[in-house]
Parts: structure tokens; C-alpha cells; sequence
């Protein structure tokens, strides 16, 4: 069976999942879900539209071996759209946990 | 003319990113040595995600050689592929820190 497609995808789970055990310190993540909304999904529309223009402009292409093959309007991998959440996750969940430290450090 | 299509709107991104937090939203987020940890460890994690995604051997991202500027550092990864990830998680640093409740009972002296 072929996996190369999954790849992708691959990735982006297994940041979610070595990140995970982070949302255990401080105020966590997921655990405020407007705030981690309002912080991530204005973003991720900005970088959407630049991808998808840089799509329409041949500045990237994407490897269609290793994405599952759904493809969002403006031709953005599904995989890509995820990227936008999953990393900005990941980012808030590595700052979280270090500011949590720290403060513990301090005080 | 090799740079514009990714080298520029990268430059553009940092700016702006740097304009949201020094003419709009002051956070202070720059002047917390969390930020700066974080950052760190979030550029060791990027350098082996993005080194796979852009590795040239088998590559998942494609570029065209004439929108970069043609440095790939560390691995395959665009040089570009840095002040990208910077500016994306910056950004959402920002937004995050402005909505920083003061005054929590925890985190009180």
C-alpha cells in the first residue's frame, strides 16, 4: 500500500502530538478556545491569500506524490490550510509552556 | 528576476509584522524573554519540518528558482522559508499577547 500520500499529513500530526503535553502548562491552549481563535485565524486568512497567490503565480507548487489529493479553492492543498492552524498551535503551545516556566522560575 | 515573487513579499511580511506591534498593538511581546526561548525552540523544530517538507531529494514543496533568491540554508530550506514562519508566528504571538488578561490571580505577586 501506498503511505506517500498521507505525508504530508503525516507531518502535521506529529506536530500536534509531540506539542500536545504542552497545553498541560499554565493556561494551556485549548483550553481557551476564543482566545487561540482570535489569535490564530486572521492570520491563517492572510497567509491563505498570499499562498494561493503564490500558487496562481507558479512561485511554489506542491508535490501532488504526497498530499491526499483534496484541493481548497484557489488550488490550496487541504494539507496547506492545516499548516495555518497546526503551526500557529504549535507556536502558542511552545510559548505558553516556556512563559508558564519562566514565571514558576521567577517567582 | 529572481527574488520577487518570494524574497520581496517575505521582506514586506517582516515589516509589517514589526509595524503591527510598534504602530498598533505595543504588547511588549518583544521584551519578554519568553518570546525569545520560544522562538528559538520554535526554529529548531522548523529547521527539521521544513527540512523535510523542502528537502530536494523528495520534496513536498516546490519552488520556482527564480522567485528565491537561490539560498537554501540549512538542508534545502529557502532562506526566505525563516522571515515566513518568523512573520506567520509572530503575528499570532501578537494577537495572543494583546488579549493578555491583566491582573490574574495566579499570576499575581
Amino acid at each position: 500500500m501506498n503511505m506517500d500520500r498521507w505525508q504530508y499529513l503525516i507531518v502535521l500530526a506529529a506536530c500536534l502530538a509531540i506539542t500536545a503535553p504542552l497545553e498541560g502548562f499554565g493556561d494551556g491552549v485549548y483550553r481557551q478556545p476564543q482566545r487561540t481563535a482570535t489569535a490564530v485565524l486572521p492570520v491563517a486568512a492572510v497567509f491563505v491569500l498570499w499562498d494561493v497567490t503564490a500558487i496562481a503565480a507558479h512561485v511554489w507548487t506542491y508535490n501532488s506524490r504526497y498530499l491526499t489529493g483534496t484541493r481548497l479553492p484557489g488550488a490550496l492543498p487541504i494539507e496547506e490550510l492545516l499548516f495555518f492552524v497546526v503551526i500557529p498551535l504549535c507556536g502558542l503551545l511552545t510559548y505558553g509552556a516556556v512563559d508558564a516556566l519562566l514565571e514558576k522560575v521567577r517567582s | 528576476m529572481t527574488g520577487v515573487g518570494y524574497t520581496v513579499p517575505v521582506v514586506a511580511a517582516v515589516i509589517a509584522v514589526l509595524a503591527m506591534e510598534f504602530g498598533l498593538l505595543h504588547t511588549g511581546l518583544f521584551r519578554r524573554p519568553a518570546y525569545w526561548v520560544s522562538m528559538l525552540i520554535i526554529l529548531g523544530f522548523q529547521v527539521l519540518v521544513d527540512g523535510w517538507l523542502t528537502k530536494l531529494s523528495a520534496p513536498i514543496v516546490i519552488y520556482s528558482s527564480t522567485a528565491t533568491s537561490g539560498w537554501r540554508f540549512p538542508f534545502d530550506i529557502p532562506v526566505e522559508d525563516f522571515g515566513f514562519g518568523w512573520a506567520m508566528v509572530t503575528a499570532v504571538l501578537l494577537l495572543w499577547e494583546r488579549q493578555r488578561r491583566h491582573g490574574r490571580g495566579k499570576d499575581a505577586p
